[in-house]
């Protein structure tokens, strides 16, 4: 592998624009539910929704991207154009953020000041809860994440033509720090962005629970795409074989981890039954939300466990596409199950009216697809194939073996 | 990071110094076993972990005559050093699973030269540990009313509570690391069998190796056994300390009712269990100089994972604080307050600075390849793990809700003894591990040498 090999161009430009045009529709109907009164707070719901799974993808991405830097392993190799180019979106996932910062105080009952004043439980958190130092922090995550993506992004493509080793252990050294600086960061944006829908609630379980959903969103992605991919390019013909049984062996690790860390919370809070913590999950079992929470534990983690330990499945690239795809749509469902429900107060959340079910689809069709053209648009920049990497002769092996 | 000094002529990253054979590396570790003369050294360890094993029975024999009101557990501190002890020693196994199971799985190379006495580490942790909930039961040889099984007293366990969880939680995980051990060591058995020139060493290796002859259906019953116990042995790393996490989190009590345990739960046993592999495995190689196969590049990756457990259980102790706060609840408050300023605050900080502080030298390379400061480090890990123990049981139990049930709380003499003797019972196995048994597997270094490597194309295999 000394030399790039050639990589013939998928047709990718006309997947963009189907997933552009279907995107503007979703933000259309958004942007007409606004004109309502009654349907105006649920797309602010729904565009937080749809935020946390585009950014979600786009971490975790960063996430899979550094932990592959920092432990090895040949499944980087294929995996790694892919979860780079969903890691430059970033700045288009900073820009979803930003009508949301506009809106805070019809979200959050902390940002609302007549609210703070009637609740002395909302004054004491004001410290930590409150608009300016909510922006402050926001942009502090934003700058963290975007020049982590930057860096990376740029040092790989340095590597594809400097062919420098030196530029990989430049990598390696980042993302030491880089995970570090992640996991701080996306805890305290869990609880500004999610958590504190809720003032009243806390977990110290949320962040860890929140990132993991972030890391299997951004790996299930990646793994579907690839596999997408394959039909088209060369680097299809290194999902082979061990590569790709090993990319569904990480899947079932990462779906094992984010169930051991939910059932976790829920066991903790249902046998302490404690009343400031109970009622989060009370909200969550009420009218149709309890049977999104038996999806999730359904699809989310029964079905892909179960279908994930058999090797036959690792090893074709259609099933393993499908359980990767169940995945992410279920991130999505578990994201709705996260927030919505959080609107308690207002009795619509439980049951909201068909209008308000029809924007919250708009809003993660609309936002998701125009993330998805981005995205498609950042994979067409550079060849599959990293030109020069380490583990590239480990990937070609692996593909070949256990033929 | 190629600019690494090494002191011999290994090269960072190799887990074998070059220039060995089959042979050679089969003296090496065989004849640490079957050397004539034991060494002083390992008379000196040996006798000190001996004596020590003697403060444990005289211990145990004093709790049985008089009962545990010889500890200084009475309320409202009911779970003293013996729930630490356990705790503590249950997370030191964890790094044998660990190295054993999962960098199996993960096709690590370089757990080879460390999982054979990391295993062992691991079954005298846990016997160690089983030892305190034995004997806090007060009448230890009523033991069996834990489990459920048919009697005239209408006895049947309370399956609500973790603690019945933890009986079969630990009793599978003692189970399943003495099998993977055993099992990994049957070829070992049988080259030292063959290599005995004394009848008496051909009869007691020979039964252990349970008729090995190396023939290629051995070898491949023997593959899939070793790789089905390392599944089964996978789950076990994770689900252990989880319920021991859930022995405390399950319950309302504030500092014990919280959801992030049962993960930081488990990091912090990865941590001192490696931390305790390290504080073995560097006098170790010192002592009967393996430098050759536990190279100084196994102690950088031992290090790295140290850091990284580490900083899960820093994260661990700063969402706790910050939740805390976060939550506005007066108890969950106070018992912050009370960590911070309460009469303990001395082993919060102190766990501060052994958990946190110190390990972060680990981020410098130079560190992870000096041996003694690692060394050092690996004991103030050990320490601050034991700390962190204290803190959780004793500053949450010794003020709960009711200010007029405060009280406070400190181990007796015999809670000492007690805790002194089974690191004797723990250290006198050691010894006699090394002494009897090959604390390398001989057979998988061998795996890892280039004439070798016609077995790579295989291991790739499921």
């Amino acid at each position: 592998m000394s030399t790039a090999p050639v990589v013939e161009q998928p047709n990718l430009p006309r997947w963009q624009s189907i997933a552009l045009l279907v995107g503007a529709i979703g933000i259309a109907i958004c942007l007409a539910g606004l004109a309502f009164e009654t349907t105006r707070v649920h797309v602010f719901r729904a565009w937080l929704v749809g935020f946390c799974l585009t950014v979600g993808i786009a971490l975790g991405s960063l996430v899979v991207l550094m932990l592959q830097y920092l432990t090895g392993g040949d499944w980087g190799f294929i995996l790694r154009r892919p979860l780079e180019a969903a890691t430059s979106t970033m700045p288009l996932v900073t820009l979803f953020y930003l009508p949301l910062a506009l809106v805070l105080s019809s979200l959050y009952e902390w940002a609302d000041p007549a609210k703070v004043e009637a609740d002395p439980h909302l004054q004491h958190k004001a410290l930590y809860l409150n608009v300016p130092f909510a922006w402050i922090r926001a942009g502090i995550y934003f700058a963290i994440w975007n020049l982590l993506a930057f860096l990376l992004n740029r040092w790989s493509r340095q590597q594809d033509t400097a062919r420098d080793m030196a530029i990989h252990k430049r990598c390696e050294a980042l993302s030491a720090p880089g995970m570090v600086l992640y996991v701080l960061t996306i805890t305290f944006a869990s609880v500004d962005w999610v958590m504190s829908l809720e003032p009243e609630w806390f977990s110290t379980m949320y962040g860890a629970m929140f990132g993991m959903g972030q890391v299997l969103s951004g790996f299930a992605f990646a793994v579907a795409m690839l596999v997408l991919l394959s039909r088209r390019l060369e680097v299809g013909q290194l999902t082979g074989g061990n590569n790709l049984r090993d990319l569904g062996s990480l899947l079932l690790a990462f779906v094992m981890v984010w169930a051991y860390l939910s059932f976790s919370q829920f066991l903790l809070i249902y046998s302490g039954n404690l009343p400031e913590e109970v009622p989060w999950y009370i909200y969550r079992f009420e009218g149709g939300w309890k049977y999104l929470g038996l999806m999730l534990v359904i699809f989310h983690f029964a079905l892909p466990f179960v279908l994930l330990l058999s090797t036959n499945v690792k090893r074709n690239r259609a099933m393993l596409a499908s359980v990767a795809l169940l995945v992410l749509l279920m991130r999505a469902v578990d994201l709705l199950w996260l927030i919505v429900p959080a609107f308690h107060h207002n009795s619509e959340a439980v049951n909201p009216p068909l209008g308000a079910r029809l924007i919250y689809v708009a809003a993660l069709v609309g936002m998701g697809g125009i993330w998805f053209a981005y995205f498609l648009m950042q994979l067409q920049r550079w060849p599959l194939a990293p030109a020069f990497n380490p583990y590239a002769e480990g990937a070609v092996h692996g593909a070949v073996a256990g033929h | 990071m190629a600019q690494a000094p090494s002191q011999s002529e290994l090269q960072e990253g190799q887990i074998i110094a070059p220039g060995h054979s089959f042979g050679t590396i089969t003296d090496k570790i065989g004849s640490i076993v079957q050397a004539r003369r034991t060494p002083k050294r390992w008379w000196t360890g040996f006798l000190i972990g001996f004596t020590l094993m003697m403060l444990l029975f005289l211990t145990i024999g004093n709790l049985l005559a008089r009962g545990i009101g010889i500890w200084g557990n009475n309320a409202p501190v009911g779970w003293g050093f013996d729930i630490v002890n356990f705790v503590w020693w249950i997370g030191i196994g964890h790094a044998g699973t660990l190295i054993s199971a999962i960098l199996l799985l993960l096709r690590q190379r370089w757990r080879t030269s460390i999982n054979r006495f990391a295993e062992a580490m691991t079954l005298f942790a846990v016997a160690c540990a089983g030892l305190y909930p034995l004997f806090h039961m007060g009448r230890p040889w009523f033991f069996y009313w834990l489990l459920p099984y048919p009697n005239t007293m209408e006895l049947w366990p309370q399956w609500r509570s973790p603690l019945i969880w933890d009986v079969f939680a630990v009793t599978t995980y003692a189970t399943v690391s003495l099998l993977f051990w055993f099992i990994g060591l049957i070829p070992d058995m049988a080259t030292l069998r063959d290599r005995s020139k004394w009848w008496i060493g051909r009869v007691f290796y020979g039964i252990l190796a349970m008729g090995w002859r190396g023939s290629a259906v051995h070898w491949h019953r023997y593959e899939t056994a070793y790789l089905l116990l390392a599944g089964l042995a996978t789950p076990l790393v994770v689900s252990v300390h989880t319920v021991v996490s859930f022995d405390f989190a399950v319950s309302i009590v504030p500092g014990w009712h919280v959801t992030i345990f049962p993960p930081y739960f488990v990091a912090g046993a990865i941590y001192s269990g490696f931390a305790m592999v390290l504080t073995l495995a560097i006098p170790l190689r010192k002592m009967y100089k393996l430098e050759d196969f536990i190279t100084d590049t196994h102690l950088d990756y031992m290090a790295r994972i140290m850091l990284t457990t580490g900083l899960m259980v820093a994260y661990g102790y700063g969402i706790e604080l910050f939740m805390a706060w976060y939550s506005g609840n007066v108890y969950e408050k106070g018992l912050i307050a009370n960590r911070l300023i309460g009469p303990y605050r001395w082993f919060f900080y102190a766990l501060i600075a052994c958990n946190v502080v110190a390990p972060q030298l680990l981020w410098f390379k130079k560190v992870r390849y000096s041996p003694w400061t690692l060394f050092v480090l690996s004991l103030i890990v050990n320490l601050g793990m034991w700390l962190e123990r204290y803190v959780i049981i004793v500053v949450s139990l010794h003020r709960d809700y009711l200010p007029s049930s405060w009280g406070m709380y400190s181990g007796t003499g015999w809670d000492w003894s007690m805790y002194l003797g089974t690191i004797g019972l723990f250290f006198a196995c050691l010894f006699l591990f090394i002494r009897f048994l090959p604390v390398i597997s001989i057979f998988e270094m061998r795996t890892l040498l280039p004439e070798a490597h016609v077995h790579t194309e295989k291991e790739a295999k499921p």
